[in-house]
């Protein structure tokens, strides 16, 4: 049987959803296509924009500063085709591009407002947030439950870093000698660090937990009470001023949560930035699930794009499949946020790297063919360097309007739109932008994909 | 120890060569796998191991990771040699088989599949490890082809029946077997045995609508709760048994108003080439029958008051079938009047009646289930429907335990009911 809908869009992550909010907003049926969890699930929760230039070490002051330096060197990143378009005046290029990036973010701040994953910070300044391993890294927004405005700011605060005794993602002995260190070297306070271990009990026993169950176990009201009470021995014992924990202050009750261990403590709590999958992660996927349902989009989730129809220079459907049932999806226009290598949007082999729905063509970095690179042959020895991945860089290339485009450099179609990390021309890793150029792109790609749905009716 | 020298070895043909390297596998308890089990071995391949599944698997969340070490655990046994599976048969029999973990993963890993492969493999060389709860199943299954026991005194069972229907104020449609009918309509073990009215509104409905019916002459399992026993042979055998029936009577299409037989039979259809689709009764209705005609017959019967209900999506439809089936539920629901629908936070949470784990572990399917219970009562709905009869039983026992006033109707008695008299 088959569906109608004036916009699919495909991939559920920030990208997807992003997209889908917005054309839903502006009362364009709109249906989003999900086969599993998107590597949006898998984030810290945590929105950047732009942290670093490829190669360079030292982190952008903000979010404003590093897109007009990226603006300039690089043209075709993600973040610049906007600038790009025929109807952007030479000198208006670098301000289009930041605008857009501004507005992005003003609009992810004020539809994810009263959400589990309500955001906090500015695209004026970057903001440097603890992870579980006791680094820091610049990022443009966090969810309120880890924001801390005033842990640097005052020579005699003292943090204490609290584990959970047998929940074994986070070592706060580690994380907590890791930041005292970090913190010396650049001379800026605090100057002091403490850890402690405390007990809770989800399901009767105190080991062997995961995140989720702590996070569902502090749903539950009292369970912080408890905790509280433990907390405060420590806090007082030490001197602390704050309190970082890890990410599992709860899937629908974190905030709650923090503002009363803030209450009791008279302390400043905050949640760290954690491994993914993280729990962060999974209040922003539903946090963005939500908003896009509460504007009238219509969600299918379990269905994996197998196929699609095109007449002449428009693809007319997309046939997807359920674990038993194949069904057609009549559109419009088409917005591809599939994703990169773990959403499945793109697919390397020995065969080279290849866009997995359509066959469209992926570029490297270099807007090179990857249709034949060996994905193990594009990598760096270094995991984790400020080179980033080469295989992270391939991907789409697409024209201003955000459309994948052929060898020829003309559009595959005239209503099919790409959008998040399919995208080629940047590193997320690298440069911290993962989140951050997914919803940027997904503005886009719907802002476009309306109007092209608006001129063709 | 070699049974034949290496060079008579070399000179087997492929056949032999197979039936030869199989012997000497079994000796190790190593059985190769199947050509339908395939597909879900190499999507194993592509587990990352990452475990966002844990995050949403409703078995953890019930009773912790410690009790059941979730999804992610049961993928990478895939990953150690075959006859280390059993070691896993403490978790490997509390998984409800909801699906969930498949659905969330980015790489649709197909761990329900898994747990069904290894539950196999420990029947077959640890039977011993099976809990002895599914025995008792295998046996019925076995002695009568049906999952439930079939009543003694087939007078009670057309007494228990008519006190269904009056009690649902349903019409009596009078049993048929055709010859030549368009098509089947499967009712399965549980509505056949036990949850009568859901066999009997389906008739209502179908019979309302003309439609070209019959029913088997025999009822047999479709067997799945063989598969989920992991007993293979009983499974296939029952599989066959039907797929027989089915050929025999020459009908396009199977319609049943269970999720677990929809589910399963069209895993079936798909693995071996049964050529006949089998689709809900709620689907039948949508795509065949329609929408618009539906709306012009339904009407609110005098003897029923506008109701306000919720709905629960059993995880054998949306999860191992398609989401839409459900869909197909709501725009079904929109039509019906005074009917009045509110989402239930938990409408897609498994309810803990499947994998057969209330057998032998009531305490985690009753502790699956609770969240389902919470998010009911907080939609204020007076009614829970669902298209399951072994939701509705699961669901509806522990509501009644907890002490709730909430009702639970399956959802194609809830249709049926709201069907005028059939001129």
């Amino acid at each position: 049987m088959d569906l109608e809908c004036d916009l699919l869009v495909i991939g559920g992550g920030m990208a997807g959803f992003v997209a889908g909010t917005i054309a839903s907003n502006a009362g364009i049926s709109t249906v989003v296509l999900r086969k599993g969890q998107s590597a949006t699930a898998y984030s810290s929760g945590a929105i950047d924009m732009i942290g670093y230039l490829p190669e360079v070490s030292e982190p952008f002051s903000s979010p404003e500063e590093g897109l007009t330096t990226i603006a300039g060197l690089y043209p075709l990143h993600p973040y610049s085709i906007v600038g790009y378009s025929e109807d952007v005046e030479p000198s208006r290029v670098v301000a289009e591009i930041v605008e857009r990036a501004r507005g992005t973010i003003a609009w992810l701040k004020k539809y994810l407002k009263d959400t589990a994953a309500s955001l906090i910070g500015s695209f004026d300044y970057n903001v440097h947030p603890i992870t579980v391993l006791g680094t820091t890294k610049p990022t443009c927004l966090v969810q309120e439950t880890m924001f801390s405005d005033s842990l640097q700011q005052n020579e005699d605060n003292v943090l204490l870093f609290v584990g959970l005794s047998g929940y074994p993602d986070f070592n706060p002995s580690a994380a907590s000698k890791t930041y005292l260190e970090d913190r010396i070297s650049v001379g800026e306070p605090p100057r002091k660090v403490g850890r402690c271990v405390l007990e809770i009990k989800p399901f009767g026993k105190s080991f062997n937990l995961s995140s989720i169950e702590i996070a569902r176990h502090f749903d539950h009201e009292e369970s912080i009470d408890d905790f509280a009470a433990q907390l405060k021995i420590q806090v007082e014992q030490l001197g602390a001023s704050h309190v970082a924990l890890p990410p599992v202050l709860g899937l629908r009750n974190a905030l709650m949560n923090k503002k009363k261990l803030e209450e009791i403590l008279g302390v400043q709590v905050f949640e760290l930035l954690g491994f993914p999958p993280s729990i962060p992660g999974l209040r922003l996927q539903t946090s963005l699930e939500n908003i896009f349902k509460r504007e009238g989009g219509k969600l299918l989730v379990g269905h994996e794009a197998v196929g699609y129809n095109r007449m002449e220079d428009k693809v007319t459907s997309v046939t997807v499949k359920a674990p038993r049932r194949k069904i057609q999806i009549n559109a419009k226009a088409f917005i591809l946020a599939s994703g990169k290598y773990i959403g499945g949007g793109l697919h390397g082999d020995e065969n080279g790297i290849r866009e997995t729905i359509f066959d469209l063509m992926t570029v490297t970095r270099a807007y090179h063919s990857a249709s034949g690179i060996l994905p193990s042959r594009y990598t760096n020895r270094l995991s984790i360097s400020p080179m980033g991945q080469p295989v992270y860089s391939c991907g789409l290339t697409v024209d201003p309007k955000f459309r994948p485009v052929q060898e020829d450099g003309m559009e595959w179609a005239s209503n099919l739109f790409a959008a998040g990390s399919i995208l080629t021309g940047y590193d997320y890793m690298s440069e911290k932008s993962g989140l951050g150029v997914a919803a940027t792109s997904g503005y886009s790609a719907a802002k476009s994909a309306i109007n092209f749905i608006k001129e063709v009716a | 120890m070699l049974l034949i020298s290496s060079r008579r070895l070399l000179e087997l043909d492929e056949n032999e060569a197979y039936e030869y390297v199989k012997a000497a596998l079994n000796k190790e308890l190593i059985a190769p796998y199947r050509s339908h089990e395939l597909e879900c071995i190499n999507s194993v391949e592509s587990c990352i191991n990452c475990g966002l599944c844990i995050n949403h698997c409703p078995v953890v969340a019930a009773v912790g990771l410690d009790r059941f070490s979730g999804p992610r655990s049961i993928a990478v046994e895939l990953s150690r040699s075959p006859p280390e599976f059993w070691s896993a048969a403490d978790i490997v029999y509390l998984c409800t088989g909801c699906g969930t973990c498949r659905e969330v993963c980015p790489k649709n890993v197909d761990i329900p599949e898994v747990v069904n492969l290894i539950r196999a493999r420990i029947f077959e060389y640890r039977p011993d490890l099976v809990p002895k709860g599914l025995f008792m199943v295998r046996e019925l299954l076995i002695e009568y082809s049906l999952a439930f026991e079939p009543w003694e005194d087939k007078e009670e069972k057309i007494e228990s029946r008519n006190m269904r229907l009056e009690r649902l104020a349903l019409p009596l449609v009078q049993d048929k077997v055709l010859d030549k009918a368009e098509v089947l309509f499967y009712p399965g073990c549980q509505a056949e045995e036990r949850a009568q009215e859901v066999r009997e509104a389906a008739k209502v409905i179908l019979d309302f609508f003309d439609v070209d019916y019959t029913l088997l002459e025999e009822m047999s399992c479709c067997g799945l709760p063989a598969r989920l026993i992991g007993d293979e042979e009983t499974a296939v055998s029952l599989a066959d048994k039907l797929k027989k029936k089915v050929k025999s009577l020459g009908v396009k299409s199977v319609i049943t108003t269970c999720a677990g037989c929809t589910g399963n039979l069209s895993y079936l259809s798909h693995h071996f080439d049964w050529g006949v689709p089998t689709v809900h009764i709620l689907e039948y209705i949508v795509e065949e029958i329609g929408l618009e005609l539906l709306r012009t017959v339904v009407k609110k019967p005098s003897n029923l008051s506008d109701v306000h209900v919720t709905v629960h999506d059993p995880c054998h439809l949306i999860k191992h079938t398609s989401r839409q089936v459900m869909e197909h539920a709501l725009n079904i629901l929109r039509e019906l009047p005074g009917v009045r629908v509110s989402e239930s936070e938990a409408y897609d949470s498994c309810c803990g009646g499947g994998g057969l784990v209330s057998y032998h572990s009531k305490e985690i399917a009753n502790a699956v289930v609770e969240e389902n219970l919470e998010a009911i009562t907080k939609t204020g709905a007076e009614r829970l429907v669902t298209p399951c009869p072994l939701c509705t039983a699961q669901i509806e026992s522990n509501l009644f335990k907890s002490g709730s006033s909430v009702e639970v109707d399956d959802l194609t008695v809830f249709i049926a009911q709201r069907l005028p008299k059939k001129e």
